[in-house]
């Protein structure tokens, strides 16, 4: 543990690890945002998977995936960049919301794990690399380096 | 040291009683016997076919989801609280993070069907409400006495 307090630039290492984790989040968060704007052409380019236009059950999934993407726009994205903000300026409320933010990137892609993992294999496995485990990291980067945010 | 307060031991109770143990079981029940009647009537309704096999799928990537991060941090937590922790606020504050943020995907996604069966007491009390309120409350909470504030 002690390699993620060691210093690298501007932030002891595990800061960075936690800061790159939150940007993976944001190009989530990005990608939610596209999806709310046009839904058919997120679908097109495979950042969603169902169509409001198809049977009752696909429309069930598009709705609760569409559900995901409010609750990123109304609670992931403003404690995101409270926590940016908070870990660049060095602050705890950025250390604070930043494990907020960081579980909520390891909470949610398990729950779309154990939804779908039969039939979305590959989606699950790109969004555990890319945000379960950095997310995950970012905690522990966090947690190692409590101490380093000021009050 | 934080030490515990009266708020603090009112959100640990209402936290354990409320939202920690009825989950626990309930996800338990469907964790361990998801095709069971007593499971799908408890929680996935009785309706259209359609709607049980989505509902279905949405509720066991949650359920996993809760009882591998979510309980966990929200058991951790307030044992740290109680100890008077800083480590306990921070994971409270996580857990109470998820628990709006899965309000929220809920609130859009199965709202129109849920209200109805329980009525506006039911859902804004234990269906619902409950995991908003304590969530923020948490939120807030953790927060302001993580940056010094005595409640």
């Amino acid at each position: 543990m002690k390699i993620l307090k060691k210093e690298v630039g501007r932030f002891p290492l595990g800061v960075w690890i936690a800061i790159v984790a939150l940007l993976a989040l944001f190009l989530g968060w990005g990608m939610q945002v596209y999806s709310l704007l046009n839904w058919d052409s997120a679908v097109d380019l495979g950042l969603q998977n169902e169509r409001f236009t198809g049977d009752a059950a696909e429309r069930a999934w598009a709705k609760e995936s569409w559900s995901v993407a409010v609750a990123d726009m109304l609670w992931a994205l403003p404690i995101g960049i409270v926590a940016l903000t908070g870990i660049l300026r060095r602050r705890f409320y950025g250390f604070a919301a930043g494990l907020m933010e960081l579980s909520i990137g390891v909470y949610f892609p398990l729950v779309f794990a154990f939804q779908r993992w039969e039939t979305y294999t590959e989606t699950v496995i790109q969004a555990i690399i890319l945000w379960t485990i950095p997310s995950l990291l970012g905690i522990v980067g966090l947690w190692v380096n409590r101490e380093y945010f000021e009050e | 040291m934080l030490e515990p307060t009266m708020i603090t031991w009112i959100l640990i109770i209402f936290g354990l009683a409320l939202i920690f143990l009825p989950i626990l079981i309930v996800q338990l029940m469907m964790v361990l016997r998801p095709h069971s009647q007593k499971t799908w009537d408890f929680i996935i309704g009785k309706g259209e076919d359609w709607r049980d096999k989505t509902h279905f799928r949405t509720s066991y990537g949650a359920d996993w989801a809760d009882l591998v991060i979510w309980l966990p941090l929200l058991a951790a937590g307030s044992v740290g609280v109680i100890q008077g922790q800083v480590w306990g606020y921070a994971l409270w504050a996580a857990s109470g993070a998820i628990s709006v943020y899965i309000s929220i995907i809920l609130w859009f996604s199965e709202r129109e069907y849920v209200y109805p069966k329980g009525g506006p007491l039911a859902y804004y009390t234990y269906f619902w409400g409950f995991f908003v309120y304590w969530g923020v409350a948490v939120v807030v909470y953790s927060v302001l006495r993580l940056t010094g504030v005595m409640l």
